[in-house]
């Protein structure tokens, strides 16, 4: 897809190969907008997935933890890391096998949403992704716990 | 069994399997998952030494007092009968002695203090606590952060291990192995902590698992699809005339407790009961187990039934603790004499 060159990015971060219908829910879970342009393309075409939203944010360069965050929103998300006008890193994001702190558990009676203790999760075989409350043993998928 | 001294004394569990021991010593008893299949068999072998006290009463003479001197926390958030006083007894009978209590309002909770603080501060008075609290995973945040072992009894509708544990060792006693048995839950089977853990421990077996309960209480999605996972997600019905053969029946009471809408409960209170007649077509040889407390599920005419094995299931619990206590708190169940 060719890109009007107004959009590309100078310093900043590209978020692709979001599942079409999660770009909002990108810049939510990244409180965006912050400072610095943000584009965003939703239901763009993809060799890969057939269809597939991105973003890209200008001055934006994310930390481990969102980037576990992005993870959960669907497989094979790629971040890029533009400087100057060009590309100095590719990552396909890979969700880690044990959440700490970025999952809230929507079983109201789990100990986590009573007591200050940072939530742990473990991923469970298959996707879509799903959690295991180490807690109280629930099982979440990360749309509702996110 | 007088004569039985400190000196001749061997350990039941280092009899079964010299390394099983160890497994068991200083840990915390949270989930039913966490153990294997070896280490259940060996702690309902270690349980049978503990029999003879049921046998014997307080004249038999054959257990040491090997937790003499050891002091375990009580911590019951939740009301209790049977685990709280099973624990208590298994523990006096082992020389040990017990502090805690029975009701949150009695404890600082009610003066808002967090769970992780009341752990923090009883870890300092006794040598290991069994807590029963109403949240779901209180007891895995509370084995993290206590420097003793803690016992699950009961958190909220998750786990009940050594509820677990008892079960598994009536149904071995009765039925003389935990192989080739149909096993039917009745009742609650969403919110019954029991049914979770124990359907999760007879994974490790091979059991036919049965499931007979109103749609409205059938087993949690997540149970269900680890159960169809495994290949293991048998018959399911809503009432036990549909439900094919049984060895064993493990009725469980539908808890109000339980519910966060209170016209639910209402609604399938009385749906689950069984008496003689209903028990019939399984013949004599069906094992009829039960958490208690009952309310109405089971008859009382039921009690005189060969099969009816829910008082001696209470009883099982004061043996099974015993060898439990025994082996976490490294007693003579440890192996620790010579």
């Amino acid at each position: 897809m060719s890109q009007p060159r107004d959009f590309r990015l100078t310093d900043g971060t590209v978020i692709d190969h979001l599942p079409v219908g999660t770009a909002a829910r990108a810049l939510e879970l990244l409180g965006l907008p912050r400072e610095g342009p943000i584009t965003v393309g939703i239901n763009i075409p993809s060799p890969s997935q057939g269809r597939k939203d991105i973003v890209r944010v200008e001055g934006l360069f994310l930390e481990k933890p969102e980037l576990d965050r992005l993870a959960l929103l669907g497989k094979h998300l790629t971040v890029t890391i533009v400087h100057e006008g060009t590309i100095s890193e590719k990552t396909v994001l890979d969700v880690p096998e044990r959440l700490i702190g970025i999952l809230t558990c929507r079983n109201p009676t789990c100990v986590t949403n009573a007591e200050e203790v940072q939530t742990v999760f473990f991923k469970q075989e298959g996707y879509p992704y799903r959690f295991k409350c180490e807690y109280c043993e629930r099982i979440t998928e990360p749309g509702e716990a996110l | 069994m007088g004569g039985v001294g400190p000196r001749s004394y061997t350990s039941p569990l280092m009899a079964h399997d010299g390394h099983a021991g160890e497994a068991f010593r200083g840990r915390s008893v949270v989930s039913a998952e966490d153990f294997t299949k070896d280490e259940i068999l060996a702690l309902l072998d270690a349980a049978r030494h503990y029999d003879r006290y049921q046998d014997d009463g307080p004249s038999f003479s054959g257990i040491e007092p090997s937790l003499q001197g050891r002091v375990l926390g009580l911590l019951f958030f939740e009301p209790s009968t049977r685990t709280r006083l099973s624990f208590e007894s298994a523990m006096l009978r082992l020389g040990g002695k017990v502090l805690g209590f029975a009701d949150a309002k009695i404890s600082s909770f009610s003066k808002g203090e967090t769970l992780v603080d009341t752990i923090r501060v009883v870890e300092g008075y006794c040598d290991a606590v069994v807590l029963r609290h109403p949240r779901e995973g209180a007891a895995r945040l509370a084995a993290e952060v206590a420097s003793i072992p803690v016992l699950n009894g009961g958190d909220g509708s998750n786990q009940h291990p050594t509820q677990t544990f008892l079960d598994l060792y009536t149904i071995r006693q009765a039925a003389g192995t935990l192989d080739g048995l149909k096993v039917g839950f009745m009742g609650d089977l969403r919110y019954g902590r029991t049914v979770h853990s124990l359907t999760t421990a007879l994974l490790h077996f091979d059991v036919d698992l049965k499931f007979i309960g109103p749609e409205n209480l059938s087993l949690p999605k997540d149970l269900r699809d680890h159960l169809e996972s495994q290949g293991r997600l048998g018959a399911e019905a809503e009432s036990l005339a549909d439900v094919g053969d049984l060895d064993v029946l493990y009725v469980t009471r539908i808890q109000q407790e339980r519910f966060p809408d209170p016209m639910d409960y209402q609604r399938v209170r009385n749906a689950y009961r069984v008496d003689r007649e209903a028990l019939a077509p399984f013949g004599p040889e069906l094992k009829i187990l039960h958490p208690l407390p009952r309310v109405n599920e089971v008859a009382t005419e039921v009690d005189d039934l060969p099969g009816a094995l829910y008082f001696q299931q209470s009883r099982n619990g004061v043996t099974v603790r015993m060898a439990l206590l025994d082996l976490i708190l490294g007693g003579q169940a440890g192996g620790s004499v010579s």
